[in-house]
């Protein structure tokens, strides 16, 4: 009787501290992800699935030490660094931040554009409509209410998975190939499986993580069910990716179509898995870029006024708080109007987004490796030296792949 | 060739009376013989009468290798924006892998980029820079820069922008505008790793005199362990002063903080209604243990209160009110109200009993002052009493207190033994919470 009551007290304890983890790690699956996945999925099958035991793994490893730092010192990642590393370092840092998460928002209001044609409507339509929703929730909204919101848009992601089950997968091969990795020596297959491991892990996530989780005001004796929160988030999010590759390896690289964007796929799948696997890519589709969009301008404006010193919004007034306000609307503003401007072209967008994310990465990473193992900020909770080992060798591992992405997008 | 060197004074160019300490950081530092030992990288300062002084330099050599040193205040020959001149050889100088963590604050660990209380505009704020001023022989701290010029000039874009500002808008208020606070508001909020807490030195008593309200708000922006190290480094009166005026939240997450004596301690002088209002919140197991704590009489007055719910009389009564028996007289009333500590501010009232606690009447200061100090003070009352009973509800209450324009009434049993006292503004934070509510409900029906 006792155990079942603690275990009902741990369970309550769970949801309340649930939250930033979950949330972090779905803003992923965003549509520049579900474009990658997709691709993947049309162009190489089943044969990136292995990649993402290690990706779950990495993720979980660094958005575990956001979430540790942010419950030890009660401070966010921008903070951090402002107050560890001064302020010159911060700024730089949150100018490239800045610069990402623009092209970042771009692109998820052209997810926002690529739905509006699926269901048949006009951009010029959804698009401002969605801009004006996102800046109103933040506006109006307090944190908790947001978070709801936010947890509940992590519920649509379910589409892709009913998606997958609609396709008919050969699940032994799924099985097989994702215990099985499947090395190919191959241009295209090596830039996708940079491009998976990229989308996945980006600069972004660490600062919104952290300072959900100060916000939220997480003790320390909770703090294991916030990693929970973490573990669970990775695990859910890859899942996702992996339905998604699913869908697409089962129809359109069964029948060989080749695709370039999430929209391409959702409309080569529409004869082939049928009228509901469609509408479910589609409105997945919507439901991931609005609510990136609501995140990242989010993300970015807490960030920047948490390092250079301003005065943080969404409980305050424009008055007191002008900076944040401005920087929230400016980057809502300039990435919906960007993808209102006619005949505008997405690729190169997404390339400047992927080089601004593979530049700021390695100093993030590296910034957080130092922080997470300062005695005097973290006390007893500076990482083991088996963890920094995993740390650092996923940190070289990505430092590499971001170098290598970032080359190519501009010697390309 | 040491009688150059035997004076005691340190010159420092007297041109520039002030100096921001991002014009010194990672300056070279040069010894006796003009070798160079390292650059500048910290100032470690101490307590003075009005300003901080400074104490000691800390300078740093080596990349990646860092290593530091201290130098004693006395060894600096000359310091300016140029460096540092030494007095010293470079030989003495003893280097370790880490920088003294047992000053007891440095300019850069613990102001610089840091977060402070600006007790003036009661705010929590980022220090971009810090400007220092030159008295003879030493740096005190003068003010913080918190503006966006103190942010440019650290990034080394200061020149230029203002020239740019300059040459199209001479006029502008970026160029007057200033972002300095004088350091006498500033309260910094550096923990000390041994003790955990933080120093608040004689001339920051500023923080003490910040109303109570907004020193909660104040309090609700800093982060958890800002909160705990403050709110232990704070005397008694303040940290009731913040216990009373922050969200529940946080008042629980404080007294997991606090051990067994400083609990009993704080909630002993908290009023009664406010004690009750955070206890009715927690766990009935907490609410015994913390009953457990607190002074025998005290916590059963507070056990009493907590029985009744929270929107009767009975709940949101406090159970400090002035009362005396009918044959007292006015003087040794006077006398005794005089000496008396109050934990909450009682509303103007006094109310007469008899010797077993009946409510007779009531009368308040004005009339007790008006009346002779030799009369009995039964002959002060109100011609009419009026009282509420333990399960009156909130509505009652506040309809007698608005009709006879009261700031308090009396609390009294079934059998008219005087409870407590209902003030206005047990019953204006109620009423507010309710009209609140309804607000938003209206504000929501005329949005759909």
């Amino acid at each position: 009787m006792k155990n079942l009551k603690t275990f009902w007290a741990k369970i309550l304890i769970f949801l309340s501290v649930m939250g930033p983890g979950i949330i972090t790690a779905n803003v992923d699956n965003d549509a520049g992800g579900i474009t990658t996945y997709s691709v993947a999925g049309a162009h190489f099958g089943y044969a990136l699935i292995w990649s993402f035991i290690p990706i779950i793994i990495a993720l979980v490893i660094i958005q575990e030490m956001c979430s540790r730092m942010a419950v030890v010192t009660g401070k966010g990642l921008a903070d951090l660094i402002r107050e560890e590393f001064g302020v010159r370092v911060t700024f730089y840092a949150m100018t490239v931040l800045v610069l990402s998460n623009i092209f970042n928002t771009i692109s998820e209001f052209a997810g926002i554009a690529a739905s509006a044609e699926l269901f048949g409507l006009s951009k010029y339509l959804l698009v401002p409509i969605c801009a004006l929703f996102v800046w109103w929730l933040i506006v109006k909204g307090t944190y908790k209410s947001v978070e709801k919101v936010f947890l509940f848009a992590c519920l649509f992601y379910v589409c892709y998975i009913v998606s997958g089950f609609l396709s008919k997968p050969d699940w032994n091969l799924i099985a097989k190939s994702s215990v099985h990795p499947t090395f190919q020596f191959d241009k295209a297959y090596i830039f996708m499986l940079i491009g998976v491991v990229g989308t996945t892990i980006a600069p972004w996530m660490q600062f919104y993580q952290q300072s959900s989780v100060v916000e939220k005001g997480i003790k320390l004796e909770n703090y294991k069910y916030s990693r929970l929160d973490v573990i669970i988030g990775a695990f859910v999010v890859n899942i996702i990716a992996i339905f998604i590759i699913i869908v697409c390896a089962n129809t359109l690289f069964a029948n060989g179509i080749r695709i370039e964007t999430a929209k391409d796929a959702a409309l080569a799948l529409k004869p082939l898995a049928g009228q509901y696997c469609f509408y479910l890519f589609a409105f997945g589709l919507l439901n991931a870029s609005v609510f990136s969009a609501c995140i990242l301008p989010l993300s970015t404006a807490y960030s920047v006024c948490e390092g250079m010193g301003w005065e943080i919004g969404v409980n305050r007034t424009f008055k007191e708080a002008p900076q944040f306000y401005s920087l929230y609307t400016a980057i809502i503003v300039i990435g919906a109007a960007v993808i209102l401007i006619p005949g505008v072209k997405l690729v190169p967008i997404m390339l400047i987004s992927q080089a601004t994310n593979g530049i700021l990465l390695p100093f993030v990473l590296i910034f957080m490796l130092l922080l997470v193992n300062n005695k005097r900020l973290m006390g007893k909770y500076t990482n083991s030296k088996f963890y920094n080992f995993c740390a650092i060798l996923i940190i070289v591992t990505m430092i590499l792949l971001s170098l290598f992405l970032f080359f190519t997008v501009f010697i390309k | 060739m040491n009688t150059l060197n035997s004076t005691n004074n340190i010159h420092i160019s007297a041109a520039k009376m002030f100096i921001f300490f991002s014009q010194l950081m990672d300056k070279p530092v040069l010894d006796k013989n003009g070798a160079t030992a390292g650059e500048i990288y910290d100032l470690a300062v101490k307590a003075s009468q009005v300003y901080p002084i400074s104490d000691a330099l800390i300078i740093r050599q080596g990349f990646p290798n860092r290593k530091y040193a201290l130098i004693n205040w006395g060894d600096i020959e000359k310091i300016d924006s140029e460096g540092v001149k030494l007095k010293i050889e470079k030989s003495v100088l003893n280097f370790n892998q880490i920088h003294d963590e047992k000053k007891e604050f440095t300019l850069r660990r613990d102001i610089l980029d840091q977060q402070v209380v600006d007790t003036h505009n009661h705010k929590v704020i980022r220090v971009n820079d810090i400007q220092l001023l030159v008295v003879d022989h030493a740096l005190m701290i003068a003010h913080v820069d918190i503006g966006s010029r103190g942010l440019l000039r650290r990034l080394g874009f200061e020149k230029i922008v203002d020239l740019m500002v300059k040459l199209f808008n001479p006029g502008a208020k970026y160029l007057k505008n200033e972002h300095l606070i004088s350091w006498k508001h500033i309260q910094p909020l550096a923990i000390n790793p041994v003790s955990m807490t933080i120093k608040i030195d004689l001339p920051q008593k500023n923080l003490l005199s910040i109303p109570a309200a907004d020193l909660g708000d104040i309090f609700l922006d800093l982060n958890i362990n800002h909160q705990i190290a403050l709110f232990k480094s704070l005397n008694l009166v303040n940290k009731t002063k913040i216990f009373t005026n922050i969200d529940f939240k946080t008042q629980n997450s404080l007294l997991e903080e606090l051990n067994d004596f400083e609990i009993s301690e704080l909630l002993n002088n908290i009023p009664s209604d406010e004690a009750t209002d955070f206890l009715e919140k927690l766990s009935s197991e907490k609410t015994k243990h913390i009953l457990s704590l607190i002074e025998n009489k005290y916590s059963k007055r507070l056990s009493q209160l907590l029985g009744y719910s929270g929107d009767s009389a009975g709940g949101l009564m406090t159970t400090e009110y002035i009362a005396f028996t009918k044959d007292t007289l006015v003087q040794t009333a006077l006398d005794q109200i005089r000496q008396r500590k109050f934990k909450s501010e009682p509303a103007q009232f006094i109310y007469i009993i008899d010797e077993t606690q009946h409510l007779i009447s009531a009368t308040n200061f004005r009339r007790i002052i008006l009346a002779n100090p030799t009369e009995p003070i039964q002959n002060s009352a109100f011609p009419k009493t009026y009282f509420v009973r333990l399960d009156s509800s909130i509505k009652e209450v506040a309809y007698l207190m608005e009709k006879y324009k009261y700031f308090a009434i009396p609390v009294v049993d079934e059998n008219n033994v005087l409870q407590g006292i209902i003030t206005v503004d047990d019953i204006l934070s109620q009423l507010i919470a309710f009209a609140w509510r309804r607000l938003k409900r209206i504000k929501i029906m005329q949005k759909t």
